[in-house]
């Protein structure tokens, strides 16, 4: 039961929480399936960290977002998305925008990249349309 | 006509080649990494993320970075604001330190500035929660718990038109953090804890989203005080990746950050 807590708890921030901008209902959908995909890393003992970011996937453009992160920490960084997206994929960058070696997890619309950072500093994480027409997506971040 | 149609069947592949050379070549462009998406939720970790790192090192002695109560009596919003975020990591550091009696005094604190604030009443509901989890040795669930009452009291002021005030509970966060890590780290200073220093890219986004807040909020003594000694913290924590700061680096971030820590929780508000 335990390890299903963060779920139901961002979940539930989830349905309370208002944002400057209202999330669109496929930006709800998106987000329940990046909080599934993250909860299975739980069970590492990964925390969800209670922040998303929601948007919208086009073909041939890279969805990127800054996080900071933390030498000595494990992240898991992961995304779902609605139809008419059919395929996505979760990638990291260094703060030049090189490419950095990660775990990955695809499954479809839902994906994640896992990655140990050896230096504390700015990231980029990237997610991709690689199937499917454009549609919204979401990502969460995970850490222990 | 054809012309035309022939340039933008270049163009459109052009486009395709270029997102593909990209992926190719594992490398973003500057431009794609200078439109990256910033966002307070996500691209700011939080306090408990930057102890987590800590503790990776070594034992921390967490209970040794208590600090006295605080002032919860404060009449400016930015300042309330600001020890709000700070308050908040003592949560953290509690939690770290398994101190459930701390962890409920803390909550009850957080509460109390949260209403001088006029945030949410749900927040009365999370005080409980915290309560309960802190009786139950819920450490993990606890760290959320605080985690998810940073967010609602945030949220609760962008519904309440205190959207400016958001970035001050982050900052006070952040700051407050920093005091405490790099304490830790001076009482027992290695190279790999030391290199959880290095966010000059965090100091600088905090330091651009307070430049966005209103004019009549930043030039407050205390906003304009702590935004300066902002732009002196981002120099010391640019420190460069190959090389770990040295103790004596550490004690100098330190001493900043205590110096806008002291001010922040004085009652005494500069002129």
């Amino acid at each position: 039961m335990k390890r299903w807590l963060p779920i139901f708890v961002s979940l539930f921030i989830l349905e309370t929480s208002t944002s400057v901008r209202a999330q669109t209902d496929a930006e709800v959908q998106a987000r329940k399936d990046a909080l599934e995909v993250a909860g299975a890393f739980s069970n590492d003992g990964f925390k969800i960290r209670d922040g998303h970011w929601c948007g919208v996937l086009k073909p041939h453009d890279h969805s990127l977002v800054v996080v900071n992160l933390y030498a000595g920490n494990q992240y898991w960084f992961s995304g779902g998305a609605t139809e008419p997206v059919k395929k996505i994929a979760v990638s990291v960058y260094d703060e030049s925008g090189k490419k950095v070696s990660t775990e990955t997890y695809n499954d479809g619309e839902k994906a994640a990249a896992g990655f140990s950072p050896p230096n504390s500093g700015q990231y980029f994480v990237s997610v991709d349309l690689l199937e499917g027409e454009e549609g919204s997506f979401c990502l969460v971040c995970s850490y222990k | 006509m054809t012309r035309l149609a022939k340039l933008a069947m270049l163009a459109f592949f052009a486009g395709v080649l270029v997102a593909a050379g990209a992926e190719e070549t594992g490398h973003l462009t500057a431009d794609q990494l200078a439109k990256a998406a910033r966002s307070d939720l996500i691209t700011i970790p939080t306090p408990g993320e930057l102890f987590a790192a800590l503790g990776k090192t070594g034992k921390t002695n967490w209970s040794g970075q208590y600090r006295g109560p605080i002032p919860v009596t404060y009449r400016n919003r930015a300042q309330i604001a600001l020890n709000l975020g700070g308050l908040i990591a003592d949560g953290f550091i509690a939690v770290e330190a398994k101190d459930g009696q701390q962890v409920k005094n803390i909550g009850s604190d957080i509460i109390k500035l949260a209403k001088a604030l006029g945030v949410s009443e749900k927040l009365l509901g999370r005080g409980n929660s915290i309560n309960e989890f802190a009786d139950n040795d819920e450490w993990d669930t606890l760290q959320e718990e605080l985690e998810a009452t940073q967010n609602e009291v945030k949220s609760s002021m962008q519904s309440h038109a205190d959207q400016d005030l958001v970035i001050l509970v982050t900052l006070g966060g952040w700051i407050r953090g920093t005091q405490v890590v790099t304490s830790a780290i001076i009482q027992r200073y290695d190279e790999r804890s030391a290199k959880v220093l290095r966010q000059p890219a965090l100091v600088h986004f905090m330091q651009s989203k307070i430049n966005e807040i209103s004019p009549e909020l930043r030039g407050e003594p205390l906003v304009k005080d702590v935004n300066e000694q902002l732009g002196e913290i981002e120099k010391l924590v640019s420190l460069p990746q190959s090389k770990a700061p040295t103790v004596e680096d550490v004690r100098k971030i330190n001493e900043s950050v205590g110096k806008v820590m002291t001010e922040i929780q004085s009652k005494e508000l500069p002129k």
